[in-house]
């Protein structure tokens, strides 16, 4: 049972906020992940958690308890660096028995729990040996080992994956994900990857220099995200971003116009700025010359680039923004145009297609899919209101 | 590491025939006064390499010299306090540099270097003055003041240079673990960070035991002198022989504890002890 709960938590480093207001609460039992960019506040939220770093305003709570003045020590979290942080002269058994015998456990039962997570995580012919010699999976492994011996109110890993190459990554995400069904502890798991955050997750938190932007499970911050950051942060490829205005309620833009609802409109016109479209590439389809979809945008653009991947085929296309103004994006994102008022837009298509490089080609965007964010405030305005 | 044919034997040959250089250059002294200790005072201008005859003569007129015993207590004494205290505020400051924010880091680091570099011969003249006037003339303080003074700034940059090496990280993890503040730097930091003591100790250490400007100014008698200057005031068995062989035998016996010492932490000081924390 750990049930935690963060009330109006605010971190400040030398007045400058690392972290905002957080208030939210992790179910007993959950996979909780926190993602963001570089320096949002994911570790520093963490080590509140953990009770590493101080907390200046608001309070957790575990399990209904304030832990605000606990010692890490007596809080009963396991958490997982993203350093390891292997004692580097203990051996893969004396590193794993370490929590238990600050614990003072009877040695058999330190070694019964030992020997068991050894078997979980195939370390068992390691145990002797030093973190030294291991390869960079096999630490990860012994840092794992080293939480789950202590059978923890609440497992904490700190991009545990992010030091490992591609291929183990998956692998060991797949070996977490197992392992935390298994055990059924309550994780809070910080990443800056959001296919590890869409995979793992029971629910998403997503951060952006301290503030959380917006919880839900994976196919909420996929399908409805609340603002435009979210939009952009989560999936791969980024979604679209166009410029977009409202024109006898219909909602233009730089590619073509498209009809919108009613509540939609009196939404739109209520917002005062500029507007931005937003669209997955998943929902901008190839048409083949013969064939006109009913109701589409069609786009007709020179095949940039072709990034064929297999299970995926991606076509870049440019086009340019004509007389619309140039929306701002977070700057985090990454997705700042490279060229001054163009946008390359990205289609992820059927990779059965046989296109190449500089072949003209006709794409269609379905405008179900299309949503609207206001420019300036980044707000999704295409979320059905729920309040 | 691959080594294959020519190239690795020509490489080796190198390494090899480099080593015994060096050691050679090193050593060839040490077995000198080796041999010359172990000549008897007939022998001792023979002009060969080794003793024709070994005897220990040499070593019993050491230890019956009246000041030579005396003068390895005081050695011990001196130079074992002095580096326990050195080091001890060494690894105090070399911490706080390390782990503590404040203003002036960088400054003690800078002001410990210039000390570093001070000539102790230009205070040699006023300290012995000093020391004369406050009453620390030929006592044991007289001598580990200064030689504390003249070691921290090594002390610190050594330990100051391990420090930095240590994966703090494995603190908070202890912490994390269940450990008190205590027992974290216990368990993880001190056994890290040993190496680095280690080190810094026997560097001390040995810079305090060899000393002879402060020893052979600030003492006058077996109250305080140490055995380089001791050695200075050999007169040998009798006034009308040079005590050479005896002089060889002092050297010897004052070399062997810097060897032990070296030999018994050597396994301790091995460097990358904290390789492995971190990946990679
Ligand atoms: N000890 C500290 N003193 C001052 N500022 C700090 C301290 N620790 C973190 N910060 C600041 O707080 C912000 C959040 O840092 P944090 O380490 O939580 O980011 P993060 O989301 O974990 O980033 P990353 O993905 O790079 O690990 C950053 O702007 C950072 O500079
Ligand atoms: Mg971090």
């Amino acid at each position: 049972m750990a049930k935690i709960e963060l009330r109006g938590v605010t971190k400040r480093f030398h007045g400058s906020e690392a972290v905002k207001e957080a208030s939210f609460t992790i179910h007993d039992g959950e996979f909780f992940i926190l993602v963001g960019p570089s320096g949002c506040g994911k570790s520093t939220l963490l080590n509140m958690i953990v009770g590493l770093e101080e907390i200046t305003e608001g309070e957790i709570r575990l399990d209904g308890v304030r832990i605000n003045d606990v010692d890490p020590k007596d809080r009963n979290m396991a958490m997982v660096f993203q350093s390891y942080a292997l004692y580097p002269h203990l051996s893969v058994r004396e590193n794993m028995a370490f929590p238990l015998k600050l614990a003072k456990l009877p040695r058999a039962e330190i070694d019964r729990r030992v020997a068991q997570a050894a078997e979980i995580l195939e370390l068992a012919e390691f145990l002797a040996r030093k973190p030294a010699v291991l390869s960079g999976g096999q630490r990860q492994r012994v840092a794992m080992g080293r939480a789950i011996v202590r059978e923890p109110k609440v497992f904490l890993l700190d991009e545990p994956l992010s030091n490992l190459d591609a291929k183990l990554r998956g692998q060991m995400r797949t070996e977490i994900a197992r392992l935390q069904r298994r055990l059924g502890t309550t994780t809070i798991y910080v990443t800056h990857d959001q296919t590890e955050a869409m995979t793992l997750g029971d629910r998403i938190a997503v951060l952006r220099r301290g503030e959380v932007q917006q919880i839900g499970t994976p196919q909420e911050l996929y399908m409805q995200p609340r603002n435009l950051f979210v939009a952009g942060f989560i999936g791969s490829p980024a979604m679209n971003f166009l410029p977009a205005r409202m024109i006898d309620n219909r909602l233009e833009l730089p590619i073509g116009s498209l009809e919108i609802s009613e509540p939609m409109c009196r939404r739109l016109e209520a917002t005062p700025g500029p507007l931005a479209a937003g669209f997955r590439p998943d929902h901008l389809q190839i048409v083949l010359s013969d064939s006109r979809q009913e109701g589409g945008l069609h786009i007709r653009g020179k095949a940039e680039v072709v990034e064929w991947l297999g299970a995926d085929l991606f076509i870049h296309s440019d086009i340019t923004l004509g007389e619309f103004q140039e929306i701002a994006l977070p700057e985090e994102l990454g997705l700042a145009p490279e060229k001054q008022h163009r946008r390359t837009l990205v289609a992820r298509v059927d990779p059965a297609t046989r296109v190449r490089e500089g072949d003209t080609v006709s794409l269609c965007l379905d405008p179900r899919h299309v949503l609207v964010f206001d420019a300036v405030s980044g707000e999704n305005m295409s979320l059905e209101l729920t309040h | 590491m691959m080594e294959s044919g020519g190239k690795g034997s020509l490489e080796r040959l190198f390494w090899g025939a480099g080593s015994i250089v060096v050691v050679a250059y090193a050593l060839i002294p040490v077995a000198w006064i080796i041999s010359l200790s172990l000549k008897r005072t007939a022998d001792l201008s023979d002009q060969r390499f080794l003793p024709s005859v070994v005897s220990f003569e040499n070593y019993g007129v050491v230890f019956h010299d009246p000041q030579f015993p005396p003068a390895l207590w005081n050695s011990m004494s001196i130079a074992g306090l002095s580096t326990l205290i050195a080091v001890l505020l060494a690894m105090f400051v070399a911490y706080a540099v390390v782990r503590l924010e404040f203003p002036g880091r960088r400054l003690i680091m800078a002001a410990a270097l210039a000390i570093a570099m001070f000539p102790p011969v230009s205070i040699i003249g006023p300290l012995f003055n000093l020391w004369r006037s406050v009453g620390l003339y030929d006592t044991w303080a007289g001598l580990i003041l200064p030689y504390i003074t003249f070691a921290l700034p090594l002390a610190i940059w050594v330990l100051a240079a391990f420090f930095r090496q240590i994966p703090w990280d494995l603190e908070k993890a202890a912490r994390v673990d269940g450990a008190t503040p205590l027992q974290a730097f216990a368990r993880v930091i001190v056994p890290l960070a040993a190496p680095g003591v280690f080190t810094a100790s026997i560097l001390v250490f040995i810079f305090a035991w060899n000393d002879f400007l402060f020893a052979i100014t600030l003492t006058s008698s077996n109250d305080a002198r140490t055995v380089p200057a001791a050695i200075a005031f050999f007169t040998g068995s009798s006034r009308f022989e040079q005590p050479t062989g005896a002089i060889a035998a002092a050297s010897v016996v004052v070399t062997v504890p810097i060897i032990l010492l070296v030999l018994m932490f050597q396994r301790r000081i091995v460097a990358g002890l904290t390789a492995g924390a971190v990946k990679g």
